[in-house]
């Protein structure tokens, strides 16, 4: 490693964001050539990430963050930036890391016949986003990427698309997440009215800027928005229950978004914000307060899950907000009680809980159910799956000497000193909050090795031998539980190249980190002693608790987060649909005669304003033989168009109209114009006779008089608006400001190299408008077939 | 619409009309033309031999997917605006390279016209698409 030059930091870090998402482009070509194992593919993309973030290691742990950026609206202040800092480098780590492992791992778990190339496609932009996020350095860079990975999640979660459950759970997801990133961004745009940047080591840099937010007026204000923005990510708090719905997802998909990472955005946001707001009380009380919420709600919620993915989504609930809580311990003297802990527990959780998922996984692909209730007895059969997911499933229940012990003793230590300071009835109370968030981990980790691995199989429906999983969906598993034994022997590796730097990174400055197994007799070994007495007694009584949580669900059912989310949406598309129906009716007239009387109303009343005469007295009326022809043959094709019986003939005076004006454009010297107008009406033409062919060719309608009259009137405003606006044109009645012609007239040449005007305008200089424009066109032709195709399904 | 005569002199102007167009595709930065009359230029021409032809007829030969056309073109046109980026210049940032072929002599290079080419195929593929989707409609 130190005999070769280290790439540049900031080329390593930019091509581990961008090579997944080039990588992903390129996903449906590469899978026409080597089919179903496009898997290893992208796998190997994620390698390659994992490999570039490795190659900032050394300059991160030496305490050396790294920060550039390059300029992207500097108008706006946003720039593209990257801060690659010990707590980035741990997240990317585990994003890529991760990402390497379940690529893997979907090789077989996926069905070859799957639609792989759209699964691949989404799990590489997803990491790339992820990594892409924790490395921003620009808050609104930070937010493009965070809902980024809302998005493909919301793709791999309804991943299936033909059940209604995964479509249900994506919808759930995606209004849940995005929704709390808009908050999110609110909150970033205060921090930026306050601060006055959006650059994140600016601020964290800068003591006078963190100093004067604490004491700002709109201080509180940011921080709940920022803490709504990462609970509804981390799924905690109210926001929880996005998550258990996600489990619809390919059990590989919530290994790595819903356990490992995604998930984890939310106490990045947490942990990155962590020196601007904490050493408050507004920050203990939100961050804090929500965590242990969470954390007691959700523990004693997934006694009643009977599905092993819904007891694994309300564990990871639990087991994220034990961090929010870590994160939220504070106070004024000392801001970051808890950060080494919850830093250490983050890395921990996402090995032991993407193993557990992993074993789920292959749980379900072997035995073809999920359900705790029918499973058993697999510890024969599956031997190897079984000792994994007893490795796990301890060291979620905190069992020495896995790793999932060392963090949760820190979390024991950190909650008796937080409990210390607030002094009171809270010495005792948070450390007992604490054990009873273990007890129930403690409980359920029991019940997932216990029902599907001990006693007997309940259902007799399903297979009687039970073999083995492939080895590529063991070995990634395997590898997990290693790591979970190796961290937990000896932590002093990962403490020093991962933890450490984490800490540093976020409480800005050196950290003195030891960790070990065994350090005596101390309370919190006590505490762990009392969570697994305890844990092992309240097991005894598991299925009467998971019964009296049905019971109580059946009784008010009211009573519960999801239905009030039912309630919110289900009235919301209602109230949505009501209000569509005010604004449209669903004729055409109605849109045009709309569209119309608008154009007149603001057509007109800016030249009332402005003008002395709306006719100016200049005007020429010396026209040439020819314009007169042309244009009375124009007004004679006009009226042919509004008074011909059939369509058809209507439309070819339309036309006719239109190539006039063409001629009109050569006389008056513009060539292009003239041509573009052609074209326009040909095809325009084209298609209106395409669709022509398909109504009745003669107008059956009867026109009333009153619809006539109105109609006259409308049309005959319409062009009186144009005349006055055309005469005025040219006059600076209308257009009191200098004509805007001579810049590109002037600016064409030098500055985009064209003497085309109009062209270069359109790619150039006004360049934005026309990306939006042609999108604008792609989606219309993608709208125009969803109507011709979903009119074909009604009938 | 479908006599000999519609069907020769189609033939004939096929290949000259898709010239065309691209010429005024390339020529577009300093001369009349430029990426949307071109599109519309070639789209109109196989238009033109939908209708002499016939949708049917014409799709057993030449069937191209003209969604994907103005998928790559949108493609192409985002890359060129944020092409610059990397460059360490602002989004959509232009850039303009005079180059020496001994065929040529003097030819200008044009980041524009990448974009322009984005243009050209959003237009030619999204007015297409809706065409056939018309055309196919039963």
């Amino acid at each position: 490693m130190q005999s070769r030059k280290d790439m540049d930091p900031f080329n390593a870090i930019i091509l581990a964001i961008f090579f997944p998402f080039v990588a992903a482009l390129f996903v449906p070509f590469i899978e026409k050539g080597i089919k179903h194992r496009i898997g290893w593919f992208s796998a190997a993309i994620a390698l390659i990430s994992f490999i570039l973030i490795g190659q900032v290691t050394h300059t991160v742990a030496e305490g050396h963050a790294i920060k550039q950026s390059i300029t992207w609206l500097p108008s706006a202040g946003i720039e593209f930036g990257i801060y690659a800092d010990g707590l980035s480098m741990m997240i990317g780590f585990i994003a890529s890391g991760i990402g390497f492992i379940i690529m893997g791992y979907s090789n077989s778990y996926m069905s070859h016949k799957e639609d792989l190339p759209r699964y691949y496609k989404y799990l590489l932009l997803f990491m790339g986003s992820m990594i892409g996020m924790v490395f921003s350095s620009n808050l609104i860079q930070l937010f493009i990427f965070w809902e980024l990975t809302s998005i493909t999640s919301f793709m791999l979660i309804g991943y299936w698309r033909n059940k209604p459950a995964s479509i249900y759970g994506a919808t759930k997801s995606l209004l849940i997440t995005v929704g709390g990133g808009l908050f999110m961004l609110a909150g970033f745009i205060l921090l930026h009215s306050i601060t006055g940047t959006f650059d994140i080591p600016t601020i964290l840099q800068n003591p006078e800027i963190v100093q004067n937010l604490k004491v700002h007026p709109l201080f509180l204000i940011t921080l709940i928005l920022i803490v709504i923005g990462a609970s509804a990510k981390s799924a905690q708090g109210p926001f929880y229950i996005w998550l258990p719905n996600a489990m619809e997802a390919p059990t590989p998909v919530s290994a790595f978004l819903h356990s490992a990472t995604m998930v984890k955005a939310g106490i990045y946001l947490i942990a990155r914000m962590h020196p601007i707001f904490s050493g408050t009380d507004a920050w203990f009380i939100l961050v804090g307060g929500i965590g242990i919420f969470t954390m007691l709600l959700a523990g004693f919620l997934a006694f009643r899950q009977t599905d092993i993915k819904a007891i694994l989504a309300y564990s990871t609930i639990s087991q994220l907000a034990y961090m929010m809580t870590m994160y939220g311990y504070t106070s004024y003297h000392e801001p970051g009680i808890g950060v080494a802990a919850a830093t250490f527990h983050l890395l921990n959780h996402a090995i032991f809980k993407a193993c557990l998922f992993l074993v789920a996984g292959i749980v379900a692909h072997e035995t073809a159910t999920r359900d705790i209730r029918k499973l058993g007895g697999l510890r024969k059969e599956m031997p190897i799956t079984f000792i994994i997911a007893s490795i796990a499933a301890l060291a979620m229940a905190g069992v020495p000497p896995l790793n999932g012990f060392l963090s949760k003793e820190m979390f024991y230590e950190t909650s008796l000193e937080m409990g210390h300071i607030l002094g009171g009835p809270f010495e005792v109370l948070i450390p007992a909050i604490a054990v009873m968030g273990g007890v129930f981990t403690f409980a359920y980790s029991i019940k997932l090795i216990d029902g599907i691995f001990l006693g007997k199989r309940q259902d007799h429906h399903l297979p009687q031998h039970v073999h083995e999983a492939p080895l590529t969906m063991l070995i990634p598993a395997a590898f997990l539980a290693v790591l979970v034994i190796f961290i937990g022997i000896s932590p002093s590796t990962a403490v020093y190249y991962i933890i450490k730097p984490a800490t540093a990174g976020i409480l800005l400055e050196e950290v003195h980190l030891h960790v070990a197994l065994w350090h005596g007799f101390t309370t919190s070994l006590m505490m762990t002693i009392a969570t697994f007495l305890i844990g092992i007694a309240v097991y005894t009584k598991y299925d009467n608790i998971a019964a009296w949580q049905n019971r109580t669900n059946e009784r008010i059912p009211w009573f519960s987060m999801n239905y009030v989310y039912d309630k919110i949406v289900d009235g919301a598309k209602s109230r949505a649909g009501d209000f569509a129906g005010c604004f449209q009716p669903g004729t055409i007239k109605t849109y045009i005669n709309a569209m119309l009387l608008l154009f007149v109303i603001l057509g007109t009343i800016p030249a009332l304003m402005v003008a002395a005469t709306l006719i100016p007295d200049n005007l020429n009326f010396n026209v040439p033989a020819y314009e007169v022809l042309i244009l009375g043959l124009m007004i004679i094709a006009a009226i042919a168009s509004a008074v011909l019986k059939k369509y058809l003939h209507a439309i070819i005076a339309l036309s006719a109209v239109g190539y006039l004006v063409s001629l009109v454009f050569i006389y008056l010297k513009a060539p292009d114009l003239a041509m573009t107008q052609i074209l326009v009406e040909t095809l325009t033409t084209i298609i209106f006779l395409l669709v022509i062919v398909r109504v009745p060719q003669i107008f059956r309608e009867k026109i009333s008089r009153t619809t006539m009259a109105k109609d006259l009137v409308i049309a005959s405003a319409v062009s009186l608006t144009v005349l006055i606006l055309l005469l005025n044109a040219t006059h600076e009645i209308v257009y009191p400001l200098e004509s805007l012609s001579y810049y590109f007239v002037e600016k064409s040449l030098p500055l985009a190299g064209g003497h085309n005007i109009v062209n270069v305008i359109i790619v150039d200089f006004r360049g934005y408008d026309t990306l939006g424009e042609i999108s604008v066109l792609c989606l219309a032709a993608l709208g125009t077939y969803n109507l011709i195709s979903s009119r074909g399904d009604k009938q | 619409m479908t006599t000999l005569i519609t069907k020769t002199v189609t033939k004939i102007c096929i290949p000259l009309i898709i010239l065309f167009s691209i010429s005024l595709l390339l020529a577009g930065h300093n001369n009349p033309g430029g990426g949307f009359i071109g599109g519309v230029m070639f789209a109109s021409v196989i238009s033109l031999t939908y209708v002499v032809f016939g949708l049917k007829n014409v799709k057993s030969f030449f069937n191209p997917e003209w969604d994907k056309w103005f998928a790559f073109g949108l493609l192409l046109a985002s890359m060129t605006a944020f092409a610059a980026i990397p460059f360490n210049h602002n989004f959509f940032r232009s850039a303009v390279e005079l180059v020496h072929l001994p065929m040529f002599g003097e030819i200008e290079l044009v980041s524009a016209a990448l974009f322009d080419t984005g243009v050209y195929f959003v237009v030619i593929g999204s007015l297409l698409y809706i065409f056939k989707t018309l055309g196919e409609e039963k």
